[in-house]
């Protein structure tokens, strides 16, 4: 006969198993902890692209050679960064870090992009009317770029039923708007192989 | 103390505690079961539907709960009504919650798998037949063009390449599940973003789908003419893409047949010589627009079908059904031998004997779920216009050639070399909803 322990045992389990999927759970982690969850493109691609990004566009040639020519900081512009991958990506993430970090090093300057700008002359068109004279910004003085950020995901999926290898290709590129050269491109290439469940 | 008189009690009553189980499972079989299929269930939101009451239509989805097992068809259909309503973005949340359900229900549950075989088939989730699954990319590209979101279109055609891919190796011989009309969208997808390659391509495929399709689907002309001027090196013109989605798509009744069991033993007069297994029955819906005309100014344009809907999905469900009749009979046995087994214990009662038969019964429910509010088939109509701004007007016209009903797009921008894409949506005149037995 099964004793009174492995029966107390059983209905413990059951309960601690029944019990267990009653309450949300929310815990914090950190954010460069790698969580992949269903294959698809995620907070560790973007930081791994921007990182990738942020220290090759520093390093990169075409900062000294400008430093060397020009008294001036050069200004950039973030253009249209094309998704050509499988999935819906939000590739504002891995702008915005490479932004904050041209920014903060303090050799680049970054002017607002198209979208951005419409707000901000809104504002200054306000300002016309409704602010003082002293506080008040001219039309007009607005920096203009000297190269504009501009770049493409692509990606290439291979599929089978139960497995899947993704392959990301991330491309950056600095045009000079004065004369169209690229002076500087940045690839960030990333893999993963999937293996679907096959049981749920 | 407790635990040995429980122990007292299932020794001493054990008998009598079996058969009571064995009811509880027989009654708890029929209440999981339930009473109303689906699709008479589903009536209510199509004939809001169809009567362009669209809010009417979302509460009576949202009265169904559509969860568990049914998840799927929630975000189906609740895509397709906000798709309808001009959401497309939240539209479109609930086709990316939909594929990502389905993929996740790719992989098979033992529970389900074992519910299937014991109750009936709408135990088991469900995961869209192949051709509903297809269409998703086309619905959110649809969604996302007329946000005027080309690279969010374009996503959708990638990603329909892999998915069909995938459909077509796991069912071979399925020609009609070549996506044709999808890859057709996508070739102007793909042009409209300067993948002139791309675009050839995608519409080669399309054309090659339609011819897979068999040779009583008329091949779009437009779809030829696309082809001739990628061919040639002409740009695109810029014109206005607009789509119907034409009646609704079949439905799913349920039909009781009866096969002999092939566990029917003479000799012993508590199983059943006959067994009645209740499968879905494709039931195909009327159309109730002929053809489009869409004119602005003084151009008009006729509409062509570019996919049988209606049509792939009736290959899709006889393709299914060999495999739910041998569930079916399958299932039947199983129920049988669990309702010999409760008779046994029980000896010879004629009422229990009843009760068992009726549960055995009453617990075989056809699984008569579908995308409901899918069109029946799908109309495009093609027309170029030089760029501005104009008041365009989609008249419907019935099979009699009458018009039965038009829809005027106010104000439509059309850009130089550019598409600019509109839909609406025709059902059939609405039915009265069928009553739930």
């Amino acid at each position: 006969m099964l004793s009174r322990k492995f029966w107390l045992a059983i209905v413990t389990a059951l309960a601690v198993l029944i019990l267990s999927g009653c309450a949300t759970e929310v815990k914090r982690i950190g954010v460069e902890e790698v969580t992949d969850l269903s294959g698809s493109w995620n907070d560790t691609d973007s930081r791994l692209v921007s990182e990738e990004m942020i220290r090759d566009s520093l390093s990169g040639g075409w900062l000294g050679r400008y430093e060397s020519a020009s008294s001036k900081v050069p200004a950039v512009i973030v253009g249209r960064i094309r998704n050509l991958s499988h999935e819906h990506i939000n590739t504002r993430s891995f702008v915005a870090d490479l932004e904050r970090a041209f920014i903060n090093s303090g050799r680049i300057d970054v002017v607002a992009s198209k979208a951005e700008r419409e707000g901000i002359r809104e504002e200054r068109a306000d300002m016309d009317l409704n602010a003082s004279e002293d506080t008040r910004k001219e039309m007009g003085d607005e920096t203009g770029a000297d190269y504009m950020l501009i770049g493409s995901i692509n990606s290439i999926i291979d599929a089978t039923d139960s497995e899947q290898v993704r392959f990301y290709q991330v491309d950056l590129t600095l045009v000079s708007l004065a004369d169209n050269r690229k002076v500087w491109t940045g690839q960030k290439k990333l893999k993963k192989e999937i293996k679907e469940a096959k049981f749920r | 103390m407790c635990y040995a008189s429980f122990l007292m009690i299932i020794k001493r009553w054990g008998r009598l505690l079996r058969v009571l189980a064995c009811l509880f499972a027989l009654i708890g079989v029929m209440a999981l079961s339930g009473c109303a299929t689906y699709s008479a269930g589903f009536a209510k939101v199509e004939s809001a539907a169809a009567n362009r009451d669209l809010n009417g239509a979302m509460k009576s989805l949202d009265e169904l709960k559509l969860s568990g097992p049914d998840e799927l068809l929630l975000y189906l259909n609740k895509a397709t009504l906000l798709s309808f309503q001009g959401d497309y973005a939240e539209s479109n949340k609930y086709f990316e919650a939909a594929k990502r359900l389905m993929e996740s229900l790719s992989a098979i549950s033992v529970t389900e798998q074992v519910a299937s075989v014991a109750v009936n088939d709408t135990m088991k989730a469900y995961e869209g037949l192949p051709s509903e699954q297809l269409m998703v990319y086309s619905f959110e590209a649809l969604n996302y063009l007329q946000m005027d979101d080309l690279d969010g279109a374009a996503v959708e055609a990638r990603q329909f390449d892999v998915k069909q891919g995938l459909i077509a190796a796991k069912n071979k011989g399925a020609n009609y599940l070549s996506g044709a009309f999808v890859r057709y969208l996508n070739g102007m997808v793909y042009e409209a973003e300067g993948d002139k390659d791309d675009a050839r391509i995608e519409l080669n495929k399309a054309l090659d789908a339609y011819q897979a399709q068999g040779s009583n689907f008329p091949i779009p002309q437009a779809l030829r003419a696309d082809l001739a001027r990628l061919s040639s090196g002409k740009p695109a013109t810029s014109e206005v893409v607009f789509i119907l989605h034409n009646g609704l798509g079949a439905s799913v009744d349920e039909a009781n047949i009866r096969v002999s069991n092939p566990a029917y033993n003479p000799g012993q007069n508590k199983n059943m010589m006959m067994l009645s297994l209740a499968v879905p029955k494709f039931v195909k819906r009327s159309l109730p627009v002929h053809h489009v005309t869409l004119s602005a100014n003084s151009s008009s344009v006729t509409s062509e079908v570019v996919e049988d809907v209606n049509g792939i999905a009736e290959k899709s469900f006889n393709d299914r059904l060999p495999a739910i009749i041998a569930r079916g009979v399958a299932r039947m046995i199983a129920k049988n031998v669990a309702a010999k087994a409760a008779k046994d214990q029980v000896g010879d009662n004629p009422f229990f004997n009843l009760v068992a038969d009726i549960a055995t019964n009453a617990s075989e429910r056809a699984d008569t779920r579908s995308w409901s509010l899918l069109p029946g088939n799908i109309q495009m109509a093609r027309l170029p216009l030089p760029a501005g701004k104009y008041d365009v007007t989609a008249r419907y016209y019935g099979v009699n050639r009458n018009v039965v009903g038009m829809h005027e797009f106010k104000g439509v921008e059309v850009r130089s070399g550019r598409k600019v894409f509109v839909s609406d949506y025709y059902l059939n005149p609405p039915a009265a909803p069928k009553e739930a037995n």
